[in-house]
Parts: C-alpha cells; structure tokens; sequence
C-alpha cells in the first residue's frame, strides 16, 4: 500500500498470468525487473479494481480539488473499499491496512469517501460556494479535520453517549454541517438516539440516507435570512 | 510497465525468483540476504511470500492491498 509514483505505472500496465517459471525464464523476467520494465504482482482482480477507480469520474474529479497526496490516496482507497464491499475478506484486509498505515483518522477518511458521505456533504455545500477554489478548501478542510464535522459511531456505545457527544460538538464549534455515521450494530444506536438529536438540533435540517448497511444523518445548519 | 501475476506461481518459483533477486524465502515469510524477515516498509508487517508484490524502484517487497 503506498502512495508513491510507481503506482501510476503499475495502474498503467498490463497483466500477464501465465507464465514459464523456468529458471532461465526467471532470470529473464529479473532482467527486465531491473530494467524497470516490469512488476510481479499478486492477484490481477486487485490492481484492476485499483485501475478502475483510478481511471472513474469520482477519482478524477477528487484528483482536481484534493491536493494533499495523502488524503488524496485516502479519498482513492475510499473508492477502492466501495468497490470491495461484495468480498468480506479482501474489504477486511484492506481496512486493517489502512488502520496500520494511517490509523483511525485515515480509517475515518477512507469510509467517509467509500460511504458516498463525501459527495453528499459537497451536494450540500456547493449551493453556499461563490467560487470554485472554495471547493478546494472545503474538502480539504472536511477531509483533514474529519472528527470535527463527523461522529463515527462504535458498536459498543449508547444512544446516551451518542446524545452527549453530539452536544458536546454542538456547543464546542457549532458545525455547519455535522454527520452521525455507523455501520452494523451502529446502526440500531443511532436510530434510537435520533429523536433526542433533532431536539438538541433545532437550528439545523435533518437529510438522512438509512439503509440495511449503513446509517448517515446529516444535519445542516439553518441559514437566517439576515445572513 | 508489464505485470507478472504471481497468484498461480508455484512456491518453489517464488523462491527461485527471490533468490535470483538477492532474497530467500523459509516457506512462509520473505528473507533478505541476511536472513531477517523483509518487512513491508508501509505497514510494518513481515510480508509473507504467497502474499507478495514486488515492485521495481530499490526492489521494494510489500503484502498485497
């Protein structure tokens, strides 16, 4: 896992499986290795995942506004955990990986750009933007301050802490947007403690997507007409 | 740049690729000459041989992902 140049070639190159592992052979695939002519990877389905969204409109368009290499890798590798959501094993290996490099904040980026939070929190913004170099500075801003304008809810917390934490955030720095995100048993946590956050969020607007998978609320901040 | 799937490799293959690469194997992890375990310099863990890529630039040996 890196985020080094030599991952542009390897996205560009093409896979070969079938090989003669002869040893004169050998010897010849570690001439052109040390010509920098080839790479030995290990399973082709992986770089063309990697190559795909690499190559999608999504990366493309994050790839413009995100100039930081490493939370532009993160938000790449976000993509790339979407693409794995259908393989357990692999999505599992590729998440205790990032945890490693990256730790939760890298984690935290990563899911926030493969639940489909980070298009969502644009759509709600771009309407608010004058100019497109805010773009820049809002995703960079929301990307590299992820706890600040996002609550990652564990399996193993309450509805109570839920609430607590929200109220803390509120009254600390009053985001203009805050999202509550779980997955799994998260889920349940968040849809009990939901009506008690619209409470305590009455200056903000609730927009929710809720699924089998994963629970998002998003509450946006009201703006007054004297704003 | 042409990629060399190692998925279907057999172990012995590795081995002799990573020999004629200045490396060993026990069976399990990936050697360097000295005989320490190579470890993936991104997320420090020893990279096992049927879970190895290896990519040009100072020979860089990493885990897949």
């Amino acid at each position: 896992m890196s985020s080094d140049n030599f991952t542009s070639d390897i996205i560009k190159g093409a896979t070969k499986g079938f090989l003669d592992w002869s040893s004169e052979n050998i010897a010849l695939l570690v001439k052109k290795f040390k010509e920098k002519k080839l790479a030995f990877i290990k399973d082709p389905q992986t770089i063309e995942i990697v190559k795909q969204e690499y190559r999608s409109g999504e990366s493309k368009f994050y790839q413009k506004y995100v100039k930081n290499k490493e939370i532009l890798f993160l938000v790449r590798i976000g993509l790339v955990l979407r693409k794995l959501e259908n393989n357990e094993t692999k999505l599992q290996n590729l998440r205790d990986k990032i945890f490693r490099r990256y730790k939760v904040r890298g984690l935290h980026i990563a899911e926030f750009v493969q639940a489909g939070i980070l298009n969502r929190y644009l759509g709600l913004i771009i309407e608010d933007l004058s100019f497109v170099e805010e773009l820049e500075k809002e995703i960079e801003e929301v990307l590299g301050n992820i706890e600040k304008h996002t609550l990652f809810v564990k399996y193993n917390e309450n509805p109570f802490e839920i609430i607590k934490k929200v109220s803390n955030i509120v009254d600390s720095h009053t985001p203009r947007i805050l999202i509550i995100f779980g997955i799994k048993s998260s889920i349940e946590i968040i849809r009990k403690a939901k009506e008690k956050i619209k409470q305590l969020m009455k200056n903000y607007e609730l927009g929710e997507v809720s699924g089998k998978d994963k629970e998002i609320l998003f509450f946006k901040r009201k703006l007054h007409k004297n704003n | 740049m042409e990629l060399i799937s190692l998925k279907d490799a057999p172990l012995e293959s590795k081995i002799s690729l990573l020999k004629e690469l200045g490396y060993n194997s026990d069976g399990e992890f990936v050697l360097n000459a000295k005989g320490d375990k190579v470890i993936d310099k991104y997320i420090e863990v020893p990279v096992k041989i049927n879970n190895m890529v290896i990519l040009p630039g100072s020979e860089v040996i990493l885990d897949d992902n």
